[in-house]
């Protein structure tokens, strides 16, 4: 491997701008690190050059670990997005300072350099005198003077027009094939990342969300983030039954990529791309599974593609759709769908503003997220109302782009009357002195996952795991990957022995399941996570660590309700002041008798 | 061929003649009066005024303390400069303030108590003495009183230009394989040179016309502490305006092709660094 990351983490004023990252890059590879801006991929970046040292983990470049070795030892070749050029030095002069710094001999190099980025005879110009294209070739041209273990290229088109930015991806990529040289490149535009990458890597909040080749994480993302981000994405809210799909009303009998955990019922998120979905008059002209009526709201050409939005009309009008353009989970776009169509369809089937069409999906994928949307519950409208505008709970749905439902349930207060329906989703309640009873009454309905909210709370900075058995520990570390992609939190997971049973005897036995938990939180969902120890009681323990941490947040899976009372009861009978999930999957001897 | 520029405002005409009347009322006439003065006596008289041992003395001394003065300040007020831009620290903002007192104090002030201070018997002169350092009452105190009036014009000069040397061409310096030292030397200086030259030859210019603060702490001994513009003062003192008029168009000939040259080789080295289409 030319560059192995291993749980990188770069904090700024506390809060992590780098946050766990795991990440190897192969020989002669070209990386793209794909993300918005303030993803913290430009700070990851400068922690391989060596500019920025990072708290936390370690960097080895080609084998050699290289975490406390100073960027002009490590000598990386690295571009700047503003070219960075010496401007009182010729361009020659410019592309010798490596070898000059190292009293090399520089003639013959800086020509074959020159000739590498097609800028012969240019030695004496001075930068100023050269165009913004030249100008990063110069400096493509300055960083590989050295020959240097990788190449780094920190957005280096930013600031280029798109005509010129074009020809110099593919000077750099024609470059980088011919010395077979090590690449990562920073870029916050997809189809950059596209158009130059072996694998992109996806960061958002810090985290390496995930990695893989274009073509897949285009086709199968595991997050929202990734599927909205790499390309337009419609985030649809479906149920998973034994049968297949269903949006609202209408069961869709769509290929499905990936059998979620557990063979409950449940409600998912499915990505549907504009490209995949068919329009045509009826119902029956469709060749594709069908899954509404909708009418033509917005009708845009942009040239080899017809861009619209599309609203639904009956059936899967109440799935609800986050539109990639939409910002966040806000009502307002649910049931409009993007779609785009090619020349070809729109001969077959000319369409104009106003017109209804039949909707089909060529494709569908769900995403292996338990988190799918929020239901805030509470006893009356006042407090549901309250709960649902909590900033943390706005927030999470806004970054998931998903819905929060309000649901008045009396039961809440009684807890012994059933619930008017089935609780699917997350279900929210605010902290209080009847938090345990109102779980209970929550899990006995259904819900998998609840979400409790004291009155106020900052967002998270540090999120503890910890589940009671193993049998809760899939479906724990399930719910933990997918929420921490969507808060900027360090992920801590805590493992607890009983005080004096067996003493050290137990510790291989608890290192052990701090590795196993490391291992699968990383293979299966993704999750870059730390661990430590205990040696104690359960509650006790957790409440000591939440106290003592700054802003933390506990995700506690359980299999058996009644863990919530025994066990754990100490944690709820105070009014908890920070945020907790509460996951519930039921053990697997019950949960094989449903099946 | 016509001088004027298009430009949004108007007002070429009233500006220019603005700019030559307020120029010629209060520095060329004055300077021209100073020519004339000094026409009004023969050659030999000129040169032997200006040729006079005494004068010699004070030509050296006042060209040469100014010279070592805007060296010293051109060095010492970088490395402020470079402080007060790079590093957040408390109490940077009211060492950022102090900076400019030297323009506010009155000089004979400064002089003052810079004599107090360096005065064998002063706060710092008594710990020079024994070393056998005197620094009042010799050359070494013109140059601390240069000095001193001196730094503020290096300092306000360097600081926006140390703001806009690039940290990241000092990041692609060390991935190159620069050591700090090479980073320094050869691309942090170039780019500061232009700005750093302006304050060296405001303080030069500055240092050249001082005279309040330098006759407290030179005292005044002939040959050996004696400024060229004490000079002129003692000559007037003496109601020889003519020789005073003289040494004042030396030392007005000698500044300006000083300056001049100095600004000539800042404005060459500006436009290497800052060439077309920029």
């Amino acid at each position: 491997m030319s560059i192995t990351l291993d749980q990188v983490t770069k904090r700024y004023q506390g809060s992590p701008v780098v946050n766990d990252v795991s990440l190897e890059v192969g020989e002669g590879e070209f990386y793209v690190l794909l993300g918005p801006s303030g993803s913290g991929k430009s700070t990851l970046l400068r922690a391989i050059a060596g500019l920025t040292g990072v708290d936390h983990g370690r960097i080895a470049l080609h084998g050699n670990d290289v975490t406390h070795v100073s960027a002009r030892q490590r000598g990386v070749g690295l571009v700047f997005q503003n070219y960075a050029l010496f401007r009182h030095m010729t361009v020659g002069e410019n592309i010798e300072f490596a070898l000059k710094v190292r009293r090399m001999k520089s003639a013959e190099r800086r020509k074959e350099l020159l000739r590498l980025v097609a800028l012969e005879g240019m030695d004496d110009r001075l930068p100023t005198q050269l165009s913004g294209g030249q100008q990063q070739r110069v400096a493509v041209a300055r960083a590989l003077a050295h020959k240097p273990p990788v190449l780094l290229l920190d957005e280096p088109f930013g600031a280029l027009d798109a005509k010129i930015r074009e020809e110099l991806r593919r000077t750099i990529r024609q470059v980088q094939r011919e010395l077979k040289i090590t690449t990562v490149l920073v870029t916050h535009d997809q189809e950059e990342a596209f158009a130059m990458a072996d694998r992109i890597g996806v960061m958002n909040l810090g985290r390496l969300l995930e990695s893989g080749k274009p073509d897949e994480l285009y086709a199968r993302p595991a997050t929202r983030f990734v599927a909205t981000f790499l390309g337009a994405a419609n985030l649809l809210l479906a149920r998973q039954t034994e049968q297949g799909i269903r949006f609202g009303a209408a069961p869709v009998n769509a290929r499905r990529v990936e059998k979620l955990e557990g063979g409950r019922e449940q409600e998912v998120v499915a990505v549907l791309r504009p490209e995949e979905v068919e329009l045509a008059p009826t119902r029956d002209n469709l060749r594709t599974n069908f899954i509404a009526n909708g009418i033509v709201e917005e009708q845009v050409f942009t040239g080899a593609f017809e861009r619209m939005r599309v609203r639904m009309a009956d059936g899967a009008a109440n799935a609800h759709i986050a539109s990639p353009n939409a910002n966040g989970g806000s009502n307002g776009s649910a049931a409009l769908l993007d779609v785009t169509r090619t020349q070809h369809e729109q001969r077959l089937f000319p369409l104009s503003l106003g017109q209804s069409v039949a909707i089909g999906v060529r494709r569908i994928h769900v995403l292996p997220t338990p988190l799918s949307s929020y239901t805030a519950y509470g006893s009356d409208e006042a407090s549901c109302e309250r709960l649902s505008q909590h900033p943390l709970l706005v927030e999470l749905a806004s970054r998931m782009k998903t819905r929060i439902i309000k649901r008045n349930e009396a039961p809440l207060v009684a807890c012994d009357a059933p619930a008017s329906a089935p609780v699917s989703g997350v279900a929210v309640i605010a902290a209080g002195q009847k938090t345990a009873d109102q779980l209970q009454w929550l899990l006995q309905n259904g819900a998998g996952e609840v979400l409790v909210l004291p009155a106020h709370s900052s967002p998270p900075q540090k999120v503890l795991i910890h589940w009671a058995d193993d049998s809760a520990r899939r479906s724990t570390l399930a719910v933990a990957a997918s929420l921490l992609r969507h808060v900027a939190a360090e992920a801590v997971y805590v493992g607890i022995l009983p005080e004096g049973s067996g003493g050290e005897s137990q510790r291989p036995f608890g290192v052990r399941t701090l590795l196993d938990a490391r291992s699968e939180a990383q293979a299966v969902h993704g999750l870059e996570m730390r661990t430590e120890l205990r040696f104690g009681a359960a509650a006790d323990e957790l409440q000591r660590q939440l106290t003592e941490s700054q802003d933390p947040m506990l995700i506690l899976g359980v299999s058996d309700p009644a863990q919530l009372r025994g066990t754990f009861g100490t944690l709820f009978t105070s009014g908890a002041t920070y945020p907790m999930m509460i996951v519930y999957r039921p053990s697997k001897d019950s949960e094989g008798a449903v099946e | 061929m016509s001088f004027r520029q298009p430009s949004i405002l108007p007002g070429f005409g009233l500006t220019l003649g603005f700019s030559t009347f307020f120029l010629s009322a209060i520095v060329l006439v004055p300077l021209a009066a100073l020519v004339m003065k000094t026409a009004t006596m023969g050659w030999s008289d000129f040169i032997r005024v200006v040729t006079d041992a005494r004068a010699l003395a004070s030509y050296r001394l006042s060209f040469g303390a100014s010279m070592l003065a805007a060296t010293l300040n051109s060095v010492f007020g970088f490395i402020i400069a470079w402080t007060l831009v790079r590093y957040e620290f408390p109490g940077r903002k009211l060492i950022d303030s102090l900076i400019d007192m030297p323009f506010a104090l009155p000089t004979a002030v400064s002089g003052i108590a810079l004599t107090a201070v360096f005065a064998e018997n002063g706060w710092i002169g008594q710990y020079l003495a024994p070393l056998g350092i005197k620094v009042a009452y010799t050359w070494i105190g013109v140059v601390v009183a240069l000095t001193l009036i001196g730094l503020p014009f290096v300092v306000r000069s360097v600081q926006p230009a140390i703001a806009e040397v690039q940290r990241d061409l000092e990041d692609a310096a060390e991935t190159l394989g620069a050591g700090r030292f090479t980073i320094f030397r050869r691309i942090v200086l170039p780019t500061v040179f232009p700005a750093l030259a302006t304050g060296f030859t405001l303080a030069f210019a500055r240092a050249v016309g001082e005279y309040g603060s330098v006759i407290f702490i030179a005292g005044n001994l002939p040959m050996r502490t004696e400024i060229t513009p004490l000079l002129i003062v003692i000559k007037l003192e003496q109601f020889d305006y003519k020789g005073a008029a003289a040494l004042g168009f030396i030392m007005l000939t000698m500044s300006f092709v000083m300056l001049l040259s100095i600004n000539l080789l800042q404005a060459w080295s500006r436009r290497r660094m800052v060439a077309a289409g920029r």
